[in-house]
């Protein structure tokens, strides 16, 4: 009997400790073997394709090589960037001017690459500024911001850039509807639904030059935009915009935004609208915004405000606009490649609908209507779903596609991606992130021909992937490899900034177009210096511009003297180097700016206002050779009214004893 | 106590089978370098000609006249003013790089245009210039010279030793 | 004497005592919350009159889903379960001293009721936490209601739930098992 109770004991005892420790285990995180070979690229060796990344909350777009994963460039694009002189520099600071004045920071969330024919041309790259409404278009031959236009009747730039197929428009939707620039906008808040209006802007990109112009804006009813994508093939000539919070609440919207069962995608006939426009029915309005345009020709920016621009109110023009109901607080509203299905991502729904362009065409042209919002038809869901992939996970937000007819969707709550086939609407795999993926890109995944091979998670926990770094960390990325049936995660790498969106092409659309150096003949700044015999200081009023030339390793000149208080001093520098990657920076103590950094053949000036008597040196920041130590200078600063004269040397300004006991 | 040890065993490797997917083992292998060598830095210094150098220009490509070409020289000395200034002096005296006088007799008109147009290569293999490397400790920049102007730049150079 | 429980019971009920006492100090249940976003995990220990653990953490995410927040104050079982516990001890020690079978009896008796009556109004609090959602929540999903589980696993969207006892409720059952050998023993001997 006593066996039997010990027995009993023992084998409770044991039972309880396995129920204790037996706990279901986390999806363990294995890599498998070959990850270390596909994602590794030897020193020496060029990465497959350019990662170009949205910065968020830095206002910056990073440029990453994969599947290296290893950052070659920030691009300074709305936020100042003191190591590059943007913003500082007199030439740059007209780029981040606005309708309010010069503004040092913004939000950058989406990036999208030109395109001609539906597929990546490597021409240039969009941003969007989401707090002060902004495009910034960036060249992919020098990788610096050419041209930033400002979007009147906007507030929160969020669903923007977003090109058409061959770069005809880039197209941007706001995310906070408010009163427009041309009525009174002094109305209490809770007059939302009468006085709150949403827009759409559509931009013009110049063929040749890129150089973007508001063509016309279209008004629409106050919902929150979040996202778009330009129909293709079959469906070019159409544009399909998230929309949520058709509550069109005004306060907490965390809930009073997620009430409705079914938001919509808003389906745009903007070949319609581009005629209405030609026909003369859009309305000039009267509203102030920027226009910044810099030229590697001149090296400076030029900032003009313009005050006008065409909108078209889609309720007046009912066959322009149509919504088409979708669950539930749609986000990512994307287009497959062959341009027939829009998939809907519905942040707080718990499945994917799949709609068809087709159908939604057969539906308008039956009127397969259910009633309207604020005007606009609502299009039967039935009519429209091509239909809807089941239990797919929770969250999803976004999708891209691979040219094996497949679709690849972000998943934020379950912190997963997830693979299905867009014809049977069946998932194929799925794979965890680490932690909480936002969205995802995959190598020209939004094209016509989607290259495939690379898909990159952003997520937006980081937590332990790598070691921290207080409390504050980096974002984290994670690459997979999705060339075979299931997804194969090979690389783990933290991002600057916030990354939202990112693209990314093969580098071979890029690599060859490249801009080495500037070319020194060409340079057409007002204040250039072609050579050191042409260097000199000259003085208009207390204004004194200092014609600089640098070259390893001396600046001409270099001792200059009879500056005064009160003077604003111009240094406008031209590196004369006509080599690949040598650039100079220049930086003089007191100047309470920043550094400038001169590529070769390039002119750029600081501008410095002497704030005490003496002596203030300047020197070379940017390592440039052996003697880059010796790269420096003086400049003399005489109390206002001295008259010391205006002198500048280099090299023959001698010390007085010396030249006495050489003669 | 048979029953004990039965059951005590039957319990533990229940615990342990239970319980072996615990771990989370990363199975990562080391990379295999399969990547190629690098490319070769220099060919075999044999290949080289020294009163020659570098580059596309040969004794019998470069046509050099008797007397002085002035209009190229003009032109020479305008793009000498911005491009090789910062760096070199007309006379003997060395500034950045050597002084210009007496070049033309040092060396062949070839060996110049080469050198001012490909000076990379040639540092790395000419022992007279890296010689001078030494002295000066600055690698003669490629200025991006088009033909035109290198050939223009000979003809002051040719100018400024006496030539007229 | 027959009506007396021998030595070994005694100590028993003597341990099982002591182990009940104890058990009010540390935590007696536990809730662990396992998600993919979440590699530390997140845990909910319930003790005889609070609760601990990431409480303002699962109370942040609770309310995403309407499911009502967690407060000690909120469940009236906080301030008698202490009493209740500490009831049983002395009764055990009552019993251990006087030594009398029909005391360990009724002490073994009432003491299975309690642990009964305490799963089902767990139980009782769970469902309704879990079915009583604000309708007016940011994340509704038709048809589904977030009861943890009593003993043992759930999955509620994407976090695993994972409901056992506490080093506090191992002592408590752990002292329920003595008595149940010590029952056990006495009934034997009797029948001898």
């Amino acid at each position: 009997m006593k066996n039997n109770l010990v027995t009993l004991a023992v084998g409770g005892t044991l039972i309880a400790a396995a129920l204790q420790s037996c706990k279901p285990q986390n999806t363990s995180n294995v890599v498998t073997g070959n990850a270390a070979v596909k994602s590794y690229v030897a020193p020496g060796k060029y990465d497959e394709v350019y990662n170009f990344v949205s910065g968020g909350f830095s206002g910056q777009m990073s440029v990453y090589g994969l599947p290296s994963g290893r950052l070659f460039r920030v691009i300074p694009v709305f936020s100042v960037d003191p190591e590059k002189g943007w913003g500082y520099s007199e030439e740059t600071k007209p780029m981040l001017n606005t309708s309010h004045g010069m503004v040092p920071w913004d939000d950058l969330h989406h990036v999208q690459l030109s395109k001609t024919n539906g597929d990546a041309d490597g021409r240039w790259v969009f941003g969007n500024a989401n707090n002060t409404p902004r495009v910034a278009r960036i060249s992919l031959k020098t990788f610096r911001t050419e041209e930033i236009i400002e979007l009147p009747n906007s507030a929160g730039n969020h669903s923007s850039p977003f090109l058409t197929e061959n770069t005809e428009y880039v197209v941007a939707g706001t995310r906070f509807s408010v009163p427009p620039d041309d009525v009174n906008g002094d109305v209490p808040i809770n007059t939302y639904k009468q006085n709150f209006k949403g827009y759409l802007s559509f931009i013009s990109v110049g063929k040749e030059d890129g150089k973007m112009d508001i063509a016309f804006q279209l008004e629409c009813p106050g919902v929150n935009f979040d996202l778009s994508r330009a129909g293709k093939g079959k469906s070019h000539g159409w544009f399909f915009f998230s929309c949520y919070n058709t509550e069109q609440a005004n306060t907490l919207l965390e809930v009073n935004a997620s009430q409705k069962d079914k938001d919509f995608i808003m389906a745009v006939n903007w070949k319609k609208a581009e005629e209405y426009i030609k026909a003369g029915k859009g309305r000039k309005v009267a509203a102030k915004y920027a226009h910044n345009v810099y030229s590697d020709v001149t090296h400076s920016a030029t900032s003009e405000i313009r005050n006008e621009v065409t909108v078209l109110n889609v309720k007046d023009f009912p066959d322009v606009c149509y919504m088409i109901p979708c669950p539930k607080s749609p986000h990512g509203c994307d287009v497959d490649p062959t341009g027939e299905y829009i998939v809907g991502s519905g942040k707080l729904a718990a499945l994917i609908p799949v709609f068809s362009f087709d159908k939604i065409q057969k539906a308008i042209a039956a009127k397969t209507f259910d009633g309207a919002y604020d005007g606009l038809p609502i299009i039967k869901y039935e009519a429209a779903l091509y239909g809807e992939v089941k239990k797919p996970g929770l969250g999803p937000l976004h999708t891209e596609f691979d040219a094996k007819g497949n679709a690849y969707t972000s998943f934020f709550v379950s912190s997963e991606v997830v693979k299905w086939n867009i014809k049977d609407l069946k998932v194929v795999d799925r794979v965890p992130t680490f932690y909480s993926v936002g969205h995802l890109c995959v190598v020209e995944g939004d094209s016509k021909n989607p290259t495939g091979k690379y898909l990159i998670a952003y997520n937006k926990i980081t937590k332990d992937r790598y070691l921290p770094t207080g409390p504050e960390l980096s974002q984290s990325a994670q690459l997979f490899d999705i060339s075979g049936d299931k997804m194969e995660m090979i690389l783990d790498f933290p991002t600057i900034g916030e990354p939202h969106y990112a693209q990314a092409v093969l580098a071979e659309k890029i690599q060859k177009n490249q801009v080495k150096i500037f070319k020194i003949d060409e340079n057409k700044h007002p204040y250039v210096t072609k050579g050191e015999p042409e260097s000199k200081v000259v003085r208009e009023g207390n204004k004194v511009h200092v014609y600089m030339t640098c070259v390893r390793s001396h600046f001409a000149p270099d001792n200059i003297e009879g500056i005064k208080m009160g003077d604003e001093v111009y240094f406008h520098i031209t590196n004369l180097e006509q080599d690949w990657d040598v650039p100079h920076g220049f930086a003089i103590k007191g100047a309470i700016n920043a550094e400038l950094l001169i590529m070769p053949g390039e002119t750029q000036t600081l501008k410095w206002t002497p704030d005490k008597v003496g002596i203030s040196p300047m020197y070379c920041t940017d390592f440039c050779s052996a003697l880059h130590q010796e790269m420096q200078g003086y400049v003399r600063v005489s109390p206002a009214g001295s008259n010391v004269p205006l002198v500048w040397s280099v090299g023959t300004n001698q010390p007085k004893a010396e030249e006495a006991a050489a003669k | 106590m048979k029953n004990l040890i039965i059951i005590s065993s039957f319990a533990v490797s229940a615990l342990l089978i239970s319980c072996g997917g615990e771990e989370k083992k990363s199975t990562e292998t080391q990379a295999t370098t399969t990547q190629e060598q690098p490319q070769a830095a220099a060919p075999a210094p044999e290949s080289y000609d020294p009163k020659r150098g570098e580059g596309k220009w040969t004794a019998e490509s470069l046509t050099l006249g008797t007397k002085l070409d002035e209009a190229k020289a003009t032109a020479g000395e305008t793009t000498a003013g911005v491009k090789c200034g910062s760096c070199h002096k007309y006379t003997e005296e060395k500034l950045v790089g050597p002084g210009w006088k007496g070049v033309t007799t040092r060396r062949t008109g070839e060996w110049i245009m080469n050198f001012i147009t490909n000076p990379d290569p040639m540092i790395d293999k000419d022992p007279e210039a890296q010689a001078m490397l030494e002295l000066c400790l600055v690698r003669m920049p490629n200025q991006s010279l088009t033909d035109d102007e290198a050939r223009q730049l000979l003809e002051f150079m040719r100018k400024n030793d006496g030539l007229k | 004497m027959k009506n007396n429980i021998s030595i070994l019971s005694r100590i028993l009920l003597i341990i099982s005592a002591g182990l009940l006492v104890y058990s009010v100090y540390v935590p007696i249940w536990q809730i662990d919350l396992d998600a993919p976003q979440y590699p530390e995990g997140l845990n909910l220990k319930i003790f005889a009159d609070k609760l601990g653990g990431d409480v303002e953490i699962i109370n942040g995410l609770n309310h995403y889903i309407g499911m009502k927040t967690l407060h000690a104050k909120d469940f009236v079982e906080f301030s008698i379960l202490t009493y209740i516990i500490f009831f049983y001890a002395v009764l055990a020690l009552i019993a251990a001293v006087l030594g009398k079978k029909k005391i360990l009896y009724t002490l073994f008796t009432l003491f299975v009721l309690f642990g009964v009556i305490a799963m089902i109004d767990f139980w009782r609090w769970e469902y309704n936490y879990g079915h009583e959602l604000d309708p007016h929540a940011a994340i509704i999903v038709p048809g589904m209601a977030y009861q943890p589980p009593l003993i043992g696993f759930k999955q509620l969207l994407n976090f695993g739930a994972y409901s056992i006892p506490d080093s506090g409720g191992w002592m408590f059952i752990g002292s329920g098992v003595l008595m149940l050998i010590a029952v056990i023993k006495e009934v034997k001997f009797s029948k001898k």
